[in-house]
């Protein structure tokens, strides 16, 4: 266990902010911090649990000849895990050996508090709710929305533009044509100050909400 | 309610506008607005489950300068794919093979989970016999006694196994079967009648008889059946003679029997058999048997209500009349469709995607959030209650401390309407809200402003650059009293306006007889039982009347169709006439659920 930085006594920000305007909580359990890597904008928060050390142990081929160390969560830009998510790598036991694959996670996805995933693949634009269970190598295509308390079930192929809910998931409807599209085309034409609005949808551009989560 | 609070739906007034032609002009949209304000909108109204739509779930005509919901858009089916495999099915194969995955996906007939080829192999070397697996149940096709040889083609081997192991035979042998049947009755009845009964045959043929054709069996037979009925009325039709198809419809073809028979008494004698039912097994008669009945009714005895289906279970079988868990198969994948949608009334084009399965684009896209206000409620972050007089200084994060799920009764709370702006040109806002929410709860609203300006939808720069709006003072809002005073608006941005609503919460449990509850204030100690209340009843939801007034350009206009992308130009029709539009809707905001006190 491996912590980005040392504590100090000082009483500082909720937020470590990388160079790249990554956001992550000194209050996160990030493990194995060399096998995973945040895109930029994304946003960990406090008791979310990164098992980055739950890396595929297969010897990965490189042409330099020199060893690669193997990613096990990548997490694209502008995404969100809220507080109390686990995110931990899929295993398959071949051979009485267990191997972790890789968990991907795409830009502009909403992770609500307290999931626990093992997707093998989550794509941009997908808003899953409170308390989701994602079971090993689940895929997860583009604009989908994944409600409250659903159990995505392992294997299931979610496809781009459902609405799944249920124990187990299942689809229920489609989102609609205008999800992601803040309203007021250009700009986001939502409120903005004191006294608005939240500044983004569900399924749209995250980039207001990490700003406003300090 | 599926969404959280707050939310916000738009009623689309499809269903009762008599009127949908395409030159719906703004005197009439008037008057119909006008028409509308006598009544309210009931957003308890059985009616309105089928009229509020999230706005991102709606679409605009252009042409007709209205909003279209699911149910006022034509949908065109593009394709058909599995949701699974995301592989796209010919139309040709949705009709021959019906409107289900044919390659290796299938769902638990009990949960409805995708299930996973599994190899039953020990050696750790995943051969052969595979099954259909559930993760998240555990049903397996073990349980019905099928297992396969190979990992792949699951579905045609699946087409061709019964529960427990035993062989089906394909269509083809099926039907081959059928006709053995059909001539070994024909020889059969003829040699009743010449006395000379074959004796080879009808040993045979009891013997398979004795099992009960299946569902499928049944069905294929039944289609055979009317399909030879059909062969046989087209050539009584008098028209034959000429190019009308062999392989035309049935009821085509009857209606032109029905024609052709007034027309000359000769056909009517040339007629012979009439269009008949099916009369056996072979043609498709399911006939009731007692004996099932009973045997299933003894298993029930045997095995308790445990191996029966629940009506949920059943109801997603292929076959309709499974009772029991043994006789479960697994369901292959339902497909989905990709759609473009046309509005009703003028039958433009307003929704068109691609058409390939993995792209989420689309061609076409006329959003009603680029063309009417964006209205959203939100409990007012600062606490003015006269008795506290806090300070007005807006804490951090005002929204997590907010309790939607407990709204207090009687006790005024203030909620801010924000309402954006999405057109380029600015707006005059008139709201109108019921003074009391309809429904056995109560709750009194008063929107404090309820007429404002709103600003265009300008370039986010001309925001940054020239900040011309004079910042709101809100201590001004606050009168002596503590109050905010009505008709000032809250707080203005670019392109949106917050307005304040006061709500007095209604009683869950209010005076037992409606006749009292018009007093909202006086139920709070009455302690009645609160059976009265249905589903939901406790749910704020407050019916606002949006109405917009707005100059715009004559001229066409395209702007809708390019905004979803990069948000198209905010240009100004050049020296273009100006008209005057008025766009009018109901909304509901869920503003809330009333706590029980
Ligand atoms: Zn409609
Ligand atoms: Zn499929
Ligand atoms: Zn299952
Ligand atoms: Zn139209």
């Amino acid at each position: 266990m491996s912590r980005p930085t040392a504590r100090k006594a000082a009483p500082k920000g909720e937020y470590i902010e990388t160079d790249s305007g990554n956001k992550v909580s000194r209050r996160s359990a990030i493990t194995g911090t060399a096998n995973i890597t945040l895109g930029g904008r994304t946003v960990i928060m406090a008791d979310v649990v990164l098992r980055g050390d739950l890396h595929s142990t297969r010897p990965v081929p490189s042409s330099s000849g020199k060893e690669v160390t193997p990613t096990s969560i990548s997490i694209g830009r502008c995404t969100v895990i809220s507080t109390g998510s686990v995110i931990k790598p899929p295993c398959r036991t071949s051979k009485g050996m267990p191997h972790y694959y890789p968990v991907k996670i795409g830009d502009n996805v909403f992770v609500g508090p307290n999931c626990a995933i093992s997707a093998i693949t989550i794509a941009s634009h997908v808003h899953i709710g409170a308390n989701v269970t994602i079971h090993p190598f689940a895929i997860i295509k583009e604009n989908v929305k994944i409600l409250p308390n659903s159990v995505i079930p392992a294997n299931m192929v979610i496809a781009p533009g459902s609405v799944v809910g249920g124990q187990p998931a299942r689809v229920v409807g489609e989102v609609g044509e205008g999800w992601g599209v803040s309203g007021g085309g250009a700009g986001g034409g939502l409120g903005v100050g004191g006294g608005g609005e939240e500044k983004w949808v569900e399924g749209g551009d995250l980039r207001e909400l990490v700003r406003s989560i300090k | 309610m599926a969404q959280p609070f707050p939310y916000t739906y738009y009623a689309c007034d499809c269903f009762d506008s008599t009127t949908t032609t395409a030159s719906k002009r703004a005197s009439q949209v008037l008057a119909a607005a006008a028409e509308e304000d006598e009544r309210d909108f009931d957003p308890r109204s059985p009616r309105s489950n089928y009229s509020l739509f999230p706005l991102e779930h709606l679409l605009y005509c252009e042409d007709c300068q209205q909003i279209r919901c699911p149910r006022c858009v034509i949908e065109e089916t593009l394709n058909w794919y599995c949701p699974s495999c995301l592989f796209e099915v010919p139309s040709s194969v949705v009709k021959s093979d019906g409107n289900r995955c044919t390659r290796n996906c299938f769902n638990c007939p009990v949960c409805t989970a995708p299930m996973t080829t599994n190899s039953l192999d020990t050696s750790g070397d995943n051969g052969p016999p595979y099954i259909l697996a559930c993760p998240y149940c555990h049903w397996s096709t073990v349980e019905i006694g099928i297992e396969f040889e190979k990992s792949t083609g699951i579905s045609s081997q699946l087409a061709r196994v019964a529960n427990g192991g035993k062989h089906i035979p394909t269509q083809k042998e099926r039907d081959k079967e059928r006709e053995r049947k059909k001539e070994l009755e024909e020889r059969r009845r003829e040699g009743r009648a010449v006395m000379s009964p074959s004796e080879e045959s009808p040993t045979t043929d009891t013997e398979r008889e004795e099992v009960a054709p299946s569902h499928d069996e049944l069905f294929a037979n039944l289609g055979a059946f009317y399909k030879s009925q059909m062969e046989a009325q087209t050539p009584s039709n008098p028209f034959s003679s000429h190019d009308i198809n062999y392989s035309s419809p049935s009821a085509y073809s009857r209606i032109v029997n029905l024609y052709s028979s007034t027309t000359s008494k000769k056909n009517k004698r040339n007629k012979h058999t009439p269009f008949r039912e099916a009369g056996s097994a072979l043609e498709g008669l399911t006939i009731h048997d007692s004996a099932a009945d009973a045997a299933a009714i003894e298993r029930i005895k045997r095995e308790g209500w445990g191996s029966t289906l629940s009506p949920s279970t059943k109801h997603a079988q292929i076959n309709p009349n499974l009772r029991f868990d043994n006789e479960l198969r697994p369901l292959a994948t339902l497909l989905c469709t990709k759609r473009s949608k046309r509005c009703r009334s003028c039958r433009h084009i307003l929704s068109k995607p691609e058409t390939k399965v993995t792209s989420t684009r689309y061609k076409i896209k006329l959003l009603a959030l680029n063309h009417i206000p964006r209205l959203s409620i939100r409990a007012l972050p600062l606490n003015i209650n006269p008795a506290q007089q806090q300070p007005l200084a807006p804490p951090a994060r005002p929204e997590s401390a907010f309790n939607y799920n407990g709204l207090k009764s009687g006790i005024p709370t203030h909620f801010l309407l924000h309402l954006s702006n999405p057109l380029f040109d600015p707006i005059r806002v008139t709201l109108a809200t019921p003074s009391t929410t309809p429904g056995k709860v109560q709750s009194r609203i008063t929107i404090l402003c309820p007429q404002f300006d709103v600003g265009a939808n300008t370039d986010v720069w001309d925001d940054a650059l020239a900040s011309t709006l004079s910042p709101i003072n809100r201590t001004s809002l606050i009168n002596d009293a503590g109050q905010i005073e009505a008709g000032k608006i809250w707080d203005r941005g670019r392109n949106w306006t917050s307005v304040v609503v006061e709500v007095v919460p209604g009683f869950l449990k209010p005076v037992a007889f409606p006749v009292l509850a018009e007093d909202g204030k006086g139920g709070g100690e009455a302690e009645g039982d609160d059976g009265g209340l249905d589903e939901d009843e406790d749910v704020l939801e407050i019916p606002v009347f949006v109405r917009i007034e707005f100059e715009a350009d004559v001229v066409a206009e395209e702007r809708g169709l390019g905004v979803s992308v990069g948000g198209g130009d905010a240009k100004k029709g050049e020296g273009g006439a100006r008209e005057k539009r008025e766009v009018a809707f109901w909304t509901v905001v869920g503003a809330g659920r009333i706590a029980p006190l």
